[in-house]
């Protein structure tokens, strides 16, 4: 009888989450009438703006990563080694993200750093990509920081950090050379989500009017049929690829490692 | 001239004063032991000595320089942890060049060293392994090892056995004391256990409640101890009340038995102690009552009721001697040397 019930909802939630993937893969293969083709597929693929927004995302979303170790990584292990008082603070911190909406977020930026402001990063193009990569950052800050937190955790950090200050290494070492490569299987599973977030994210990329990937599907969503349903799928191919690259990376480091 | 000075050493947390006064001079190549139960501030006065806490007051000094002030990493200090600590993502050859490597030794003359360091540790074909491959008793010789390579001017113990089982706890103890004195490096070994203290260590410095309660060679730390933390502290002691009959001469009485000590006392009332192995059992002596007998070997435990208290005798295993029987009534002695005066 459990048997049934377990199956039943394995069922279920799989017509859930199967259904709408599925109706979509259908619908973007009808571009042609009265029988299947790739029509909207080349389509989406042969239009420049597609490459151009995608590819910006994904360089985005890299940066977004880049910058969301250099601030994360440190800061755990600092708060860890010296402030570990301090820790439900600043994880209350890294939670705000979630609470506060971005649209909150991103028209705090507007107002601060407008080009009449003491700092116009909205006046150029670099300034308000670098405004997008601030707030993609603060997005990814949660997942960020608990993955980190939580790859910290299964480490001695103190007897660590001691071991390698009595053999002569700065702080600059300890957190390249140590710290950071021990928490490299933490830091990819955060690093997956700030790349799904940033693929994906609309609204602060759209407020701040920059040519990225989320925008673009709004667009073509708003103005086409068939295409946006090959968009979404195409999306969604490429989000897992660069996922399960990631996660094959990291595997290769994790061998080298799984003493816990 | 000593090697390593430190200099009225005091520590506080907040208001609690972990070690009040600390000094003590080391000599150069030579292996001191600080011991004492946990809280009673060895494991702090190392950690100053390695930089890891500043002292509140005093100094410390290596080599005739005053290095109190510096950061650990500038100090040139070997340092073993009772974790272990190596660092999980190198290797054994990576971690022990990994001080080395901060010192800029170049490549090829930091693989000749870390082959020797292997060496010296007994694992020469274990350099490619990861630290997790390795048994307890592996990864501390790594760490020991680690520790040793960039030639530290002195080297920090930190319990470095307590987290190995009973037999390697042994075998490591020993090959510790043959490479330190191999290399003749200057050693501090913190440690709780008694018996590694006394076994390893050219001085021993017993450490109570943040102070140096006595400070000697491991003989001098057992047979005469300074004070009464010490003498209960390190090895077992059987206590009796004893009253004073003559001051000049030294003659005390316990239970009725008169013991000629041929020393200078105090008058009054004083505590006579004495350990297992002093003690036998004479024709004469404080009677007692044998409560109890544990044959171990090669040496024999016997319990007994003196004086209204548990005494302890320890006495080599004879095979054509009988073991005395529970219940039994007998007298114990011991000789002149073996009776402790305990202080206070």
């Amino acid at each position: 009888m459990r048997r049934v019930w377990s199956w039943a909802a394995l069922i279920v939630g799989g017509l859930y989450f199967l259904l709408p993937l599925i109706g979509t893969i259908e619908f973007s293969l009808r571009m042609r009438r009265g029988e299947y083709s790739l029509d909207a597929y080349r389509s989406v693929l042969s239009d420049p703006n597609f490459r151009a927004t995608f590819s910006y995302s994904v360089a985005m979303a890299a940066l977004t990563i880049l910058l969301g170790v250099l601030i994360v990584v440190p800061t755990a292990y600092w708060v860890r080694l010296r402030l570990p008082r301090l820790r439900p603070v600043i994880e209350f911190i890294t939670l705000l993200p979630l609470v506060i909406p971005a649209i909150v977020v991103v028209f705090g930026y507007i107002r601060l750093y407008n080009t009449s402001s003491i700092l116009p990063l909205t006046g150029t193009a670099s300034g308000t990509n670098l405004l997008l990569l601030c707030g993609y950052a603060t997005l990814a800050l949660p997942y960020m920081y608990r993955a980190v937190d939580t790859g910290l955790s299964t480490l001695d950090v103190r007897s660590l950090t001691e071991a390698a200050q009595s053999l002569g290494a700065g702080w600059a070492r300890i957190i390249v050379r140590l710290i950071l490569p021990n928490v490299l299987g933490a830091v990819m599973s955060g690093a997956f989500l700030s790349f799904a977030i940033v693929i994906g994210e609309f609204t602060m990329a759209a407020l701040l009017n920059r040519p990225a990937f989320g925008p673009y599907m709004q667009l073509l969503g708003a103005n086409r049929a068939y295409e946006p349903a090959a968009l979404a799928v195409i999306a969604f191919a490429v989000t897992w690829g660069c996922m399960g690259v990631m996660q094959l990376i990291s595997r290769l480091f994790g061998t080298r490692m799984q003493a816990k | 001239m000593t090697f390593l000075t430190l200099d009225h050493l005091q520590k506080s947390f907040g208001p609690t004063r972990v070690v009040h006064d600390f000094d003590l001079g080391v000599e150069k190549g030579e292996f001191v032991s600080f011991l004492g139960p946990s809280g009673c501030g060895k494991t702090t006065v190392l950690r100053m000595v390695a930089g890891f806490e500043t002292p509140t007051a005093g100094r410390v000094v290596i080599d005739g320089r005053d290095v109190t002030r510096l950061r650990p990493n500038q100090r040139q200090i070997g340092m073993v942890f009772q974790s272990y600590a190596l660092f999980p993502n190198l290797t054994v050859a990576e971690n022990v060049g990994f001080g080395l490597r901060t010192a800029g030794v170049p490549r090829a003359e930091r693989a000749g060293r870390v082959a020797e360091m292997l060496a010296l540790i007994g694992l020469p074909d274990l350099g490619g392994r990861y630290p997790w491959q390795l048994s307890g008793g592996q990864q501390q010789r790594v760490a020991l090892a680690r520790a040793l390579a960039p030639r530290p001017r002195v080297l920090l113990l930190d319990e470095p056995l307590s987290a190995l089982d009973a037999k390697i706890r042994v075998s490591l103890r020993n090959q510790i004391r043959e490479i330190q004195q191999q290399l003749a490096i200057t050693t501090i070994f913190v440690t709780h256990d008694q018996e590694e203290a006394l076994s390893i260590s050219d001085r021993i410095v017993v450490m109570h409640k943040g102070i140096a309660d006595q400070t000697g060679t491991p003989a001098q730390i057992y047979n005469q101890p300074a004070t009464d933390f010490v003498a209960g502290f390190v090895g077992t002691l059987n206590r009796f009340e004893a009253e004073v009959l003559d001051p000049a001469r030294g003659l005390v009485r316990v239970e009725g038995a008169e013991i000629a000590l041929d020393r200078p006392l105090p008058a009054g009332r004083i505590t006579l102690a004495a350990r297992p192995e002093s003690l036998r059992i004479a024709a004469e002596g404080i009677p007692a009552e044998i409560t109890g007998v544990e044959f171990l070997g090669s040496v024999q435990r016997l319990r007994a009721r003196a004086a209204g208290r548990e005494v302890v005798l320890d006495r080599f295993n004879e095979p054509g001697v009988a073991l005395p029987q529970p219940g039994a009534q007998v007298r114990l002695a011991a000789a002149q040397a073996g009776w402790l005066v305990l202080p206070g």
